[in-house]
């Protein structure tokens, strides 16, 4: 019973990082994750910057990056470059979205675009369009706010003295299904090109987006980066069930509102900007935690994988059937759908969670 | 004295009153168990006493305030609380988990210390886990999963342990375990725990001070030896039984009767009486 003699003990898997008085628990498998997705999606931008209907060489591209004169500054860095900056931010906004909204229901189902958000953001964004708001300087605000409201009313529909996982994730499906037939009707009832806007902005489409997009993008997150970090460490605890957590000190009902709030928030705000891009905020986080082995979803990995899964997607939306060029929301959903499908038969065929 | 007791505690789910008007005091330093019949409230009693339940009427005092003026975190310094079914995060190893229970003790910035190596260790030697600590908590047996889920509410170091029906699931032998387990904690480091407990028997035998409940009502309370009699165990049962002492420890042992042998043989006796009226 002495506590001399045996070794300490640690959470298994984890190094504590001091710094002065501070001291954080950093999760080393997570971390040698991040490492390498870092470098992987730094070679993913390259390819992203090289790659096009004309082939610029990496070397040619550094120089445009690093701000030096080059014969292919309009082609890199006026149309490629914020194509792929946009796609990046977009793609960590839903990774991270997912994770966090995933960790409240409990239920790797439970993303964004499942449960209703994405389909809010685009039912009020189709409807303004039809309506005649097309400037992009309003756009994203009206996404944000059906995103929110859609959110909002699955909460308070599924709130009953307490937020029921399957009950959450089934409401979210019924507003998701509602809010794209309403989106459907906006369509059919609006003019024709209007509509085919519309259509293609529901794919989630990077083409055309530039700086003027991934400016305010920016700021967003940039804004949301604290928040973010405490996501990170509150996550912790609400993965436990509630009275184990409220035991241990949480105040449950506030930092999961928070949670989902910045969720919302964020798969909104990237709704807004590129439309729903199927599937990346259901697929990130779940790859992301099978590959980190973390007992929570870890939220930078999630980001980074977001981001090189919506690159490369776009990468493959613009070369695969040169010169058509694909929405990159229809290459998420190739490889998104069959993995919903394999989670839902595994929750039913499978174990007991 | 008592840090942790109940003034007019009136508990309800959405319309149904659960407890009523219940008056409260826990023995501090001691092992208080609450027993009674299926939905007699004894669980409800618990989850108010570690404030996952909020009261409809009258109030917890810990240390003379209100549970629901405290902030939670405070609270959880002071309290650990196992709720009867906890549920862990997938493939959490049992060193997460039980590190987990450091969390009150933890800020933003200050994720380990010293003091929490040393709680954890501390915590997963007592409970016999220390082997486990890279384990996957899925892969572990029900008897190995609720020591692992001790060791977490013992990790949070507070001087008042509520454990709801520890022993569920577990068979007799990791019961006995579990329950010699909270003895020893009690005894070692003078913590007052609160147990609610299913069995009678296992209740007289390991409480220092035993309260019975029915409907939601204290029907009696104090030292088992004199508490635990064959008209309190009809009263709040509804059962006969015969009480003996515990050859082990001299507790109240309690033997239900049996009534279908009294009943096969008062049939037995109707049956002779009728036939001898018949010839």
């Amino acid at each position: 019973m002495s506590t001399t003699t045996a070794p300490r003990v640690r959470p298994a898997g984890y190094s504590v990082v001091r710094a002065g008085r501070a001291a954080f628990l950093l999760h080393r498998r997570a971390a040698v994750v991040a490492v390498s997705l870092v470098v992987l999606l730094a070679a993913a931008c390259l390819a992203c910057l090289c790659v096009g209907e004309s082939f610029i060489a990496p070397a040619e591209v550094v120089r445009v990056i690093t701000g030096r004169p080059s014969p292919d500054e309009l082609v890199v860095g006026t149309l490629r470059a914020p194509r792929m900056v946009v796609g990046l931010l977009v793609g960590a906004a839903f990774g991270v979205a997912g994770a966090l909204i995933q960790t409240v229901a409990r239920n790797p189902l439970a993303s964004p675009d499942i449960i209703g958000v994405s389909q809010g953001a685009s039912a009020l964004t189709v409807g303004a369009m039809t309506f005649g708001v097309t400037s992009y300087a309003v756009l994203p605000y009206l996404s944000v706010l059906g995103g929110l409201l859609a959110a909002l009313l699955v909460y308070a529909f599924a709130w009953r003295g307490g937020l029921h996982a399957t009950r959450f994730v089934l409401i979210g499906i019924g507003f998701a299904i509602a809010l794209r037939s309403v989106t459907t009707l906006f369509m059919t009832k609006g003019d024709y090109l209007v509509a085919q806007q519309a259509q293609i902005w529901m794919t989630g489409s990077l083409n055309g987006r530039g700086w003027a997009e991934a400016a305010p993008l920016g700021w967003t997150f940039l804004i949301l980066v604290p928040f973010v970090a405490w996501a990170a460490r509150a996550q912790r605890t609400v993965s436990m069930d509630d009275d184990t957590a409220t035991a241990l000190g949480v105040r449950l009902g506030r930092v999961r509102l928070g949670l989902v709030l910045l969720g919302v928030v964020l798969a909104s705000v990237a709704t807004g900007a590129a439309g729903p891009v199927d599937f990346v905020a259901l697929l990130a986080p779940q790859i992301a935690r099978r590959v980190t082995r973390t007992a929570q979803i870890p939220l930078l990995c999630s980001a980074l994988l977001g981001a090189f899964i919506v690159v490369v997607a776009d990468l493959l939306a613009r070369r695969l059937f040169s010169p058509t060029e694909l929405p990159v929301g229809v290459l998420t959903a190739a490889v998104g759908a069959p993995y919903l499908i394999w989670l839902i038969v595994r929750s039913r065929t499978g174990g007991n969670r | 004295m008592t840090r942790l007791s109940t003034s007019a505690l009136t508990l309800a789910y959405e319309d149904r009153t659960v407890v009523h008007d219940l008056d409260l005091a826990v023995p501090d330093g001691r092992v208080t168990v609450i027993v009674g019949p299926n939905a007699c409230g004894k669980s409800t009693t618990l989850r108010a006493l570690g404030r996952l339940l909020k009261p409809r009427r009258g109030s917890v005092l810990l240390d003379g305030e209100a549970l629901t003026r405290l902030p939670t975190k405070k609270i959880a310094q002071q309290i650990g609380l196992l709720p009867q079914t906890p549920v862990a995060p997938e493939a959490i190893t049992v060193a997460d988990l039980v590190a987990r229970g450091r969390q009150p003790h933890q800020h933003w910035w200050q994720q380990w210390s010293d003091a929490d190596e040393r709680a954890v260790t501390e915590a997963m030697e007592r409970t016999d886990v220390a082997a486990l600590a890279d384990r996957s908590v899925d892969e572990l047996s029900g008897g190995q999963r609720q020591r692992v889920w001790i060791a977490m509410a013992l990790a949070q170091e507070t001087e008042l342990l509520l454990l709801d029906e520890p022993t569920t699931y577990l068979d007799i032998a990791h019961q006995v375990e579990v329950l010699d387990l909270v003895r020893q904690l009690n005894h070692d480091k003078d913590r007052t725990v609160v147990l609610v407990l299913h069995d009678l028997n296992q209740a007289a035998r390991y409480a220092d001070h035993l309260v019975a409940m029915k409907s939601g009502r204290i029907v009696a309370e104090g030292p088992p030896a004199e508490v635990v009699t064959a008209d309190l165990v009809r009263e709040v049962f509804g059962l006969d039984c015969v009480v003996v002492p515990d050859p082990v420890t001299g507790s109240p042992l309690i033997v239900p009767g049996a009534p279908w042998q009294a009943g096969a043989r008062s049939g037995a006796a109707s049956d002779s009486l009728s036939r001898k009226a018949a010839s």
